[in-house]
């Protein structure tokens, strides 16, 4: 999971979701953008600083730091390891792998309903 | 004279009849349909027109099979090949756009046909046909340039059929609501009908395959009619129909809402 983080194209994905009603999980972009930082990381140590990175340009400090405690620590998707430095786990490494099917199924679906505006 | 040759010219009638039909009526729809649809939309049109032009010339060459005029069924079979060597550049313009939404890619690829068919004319008349054989239901060419065939049967027959099917099973393979399942699959099971069938009419040497492949371009014809305009009874029977509802905008209490839903039902 090292490849590069579109922070657009996951705010795009997330906002697919969320017209489907699906606020938590692949629809939050908070969730999504932390969950990758953290699977490209895999095996390494994530500093909170290099989340920032890509989720400063849409949330506060605040509200990431929330979410690490109230979701990713308490369901067991990361291990705090040290002040700011977090590990993704196995069941976050699934979840990482769910996010990527779900980036997969919306560009399958884009293109799909694409086909579909084409054909008259 | 044999009344199968007449039961022919009759149905390369309503098949020159049904496609320009057709071609007319889409082209009346074209505000109907948004701009992204609108190239792929003509192309369907020239498509069809093309199907009329090359079954137009070969409706008056099953009748001057039938009153015994070579001549004029062998310049009626020249004149049909013309419309019928460019079909499938409309064809795969059609698929190419639908599949990959762009109109200078699709007609670049399509323009690759225009030479295929421009070369099977080229080959076709220079090396010339042979017959009419007349028969009791048909009128048959033999073609005989070996290269004019390879053309027809890579080029012309083999790509754009390919196309088509990959096109179809991508849209079968999606999960999406029946009507709009209907609405893009037919179509394309109707073109390929028409296409394949046109084909196999154009290629045979067999007199009643040639009847029978006619007959089944009929069927692909009036399978893109109940494509685009599917009657009511279908409809209803595909559980495809858009039945007219307004919004129910009185704000209720949940379970006071409930409740009546109850007493509604006796329950």
């Amino acid at each position: 999971m090292s490849e590069e983080i579109d922070v657009k194209l996951e705010l795009e994905v997330a906002e697919f979701y969320q017209s489907l009603g699906i606020h938590q999980g692949p629809g939050d972009i908070q969730y999504r953008i932390i969950l990758r930082v953290l699977g490209k990381n895999e095996g390494k140590i994530t500093q909170f600083a290099e989340i920032r990175k890509y989720t400063d340009q849409f949330a506060d400090k605040g509200s990431i730091g929330s979410k690490m405690k109230t979701v990713f620590q308490l369901e067991g998707l990361v291990d705090k390891v040290k002040r700011g430095g977090y590990i993704i786990t196995d069941k976050g490494i699934t979840a990482a792998s769910f996010l990527k099917d779900s980036t997969t199924f919306y560009k399958k679906n884009k293109r799909i309903e694409q086909i579909i505006e084409r054909m008259p | 004279m044999d009344s199968g040759l007449l039961l022919n010219a009759s149905i390369c009638l309503a098949i020159t009849l049904s496609s320009f039909a057709f071609a007319w009526v889409l082209s009346r729809s074209e505000q109907e349909h948004s701009l992204k649809s609108r190239p792929a939309l003509w192309s369907l049109i020239i498509l069809w027109t093309l199907v009329g032009l090359t079954y137009l010339p070969t409706t008056i060459r099953m009748l001057a099979a039938y009153f015994s005029k070579p001549t004029l069924d062998l310049i009626m079979y020249n004149l049909a090949a013309i419309p019928f060597a460019f079909v499938t550049v409309p064809l795969v313009f059609f698929i190419m756009y639908v599949i990959v939404g762009d109109k200078k890619i699709s007609a670049y690829i399509a323009g690759t046909f225009v030479v295929f068919g421009i070369l099977y004319l080229l080959f076709l008349y220079t090396h010339g046909v042979t017959g009419p054989v007349v028969s009791a239901y048909s009128s048959i060419f033999v073609i005989s340039s070996d290269v004019a065939i390879n053309i027809y049967l890579v080029g012309l027959f083999v790509i754009p059929t390919a196309m088509i099917i990959g096109l179809l099973f991508l849209i079968l393979l999606q999960r999406m609501p029946k009507r709009i399942r209907y609405r893009t699959a037919l179509p394309l099971v109707a073109i390929s009908f028409v296409f394949d069938f046109m084909l196999t009419d154009m290629i045979t040497l067999v007199d009643v395959m040639q009847l029978a492949s006619r007959l089944f371009v009929l069927i692909g014809t009036v399978l893109a009619f109940l494509a685009y305009f599917p009657p009511m009874t279908i409809q209803e029977k595909l559980g495809i129909r858009q039945y007219p509802y307004e919004l129910y905008e009185i704000e209720e209490d949940i379970e006071e809402e409930y409740e009546g839903v109850l007493e509604e039902n006796d329950v």
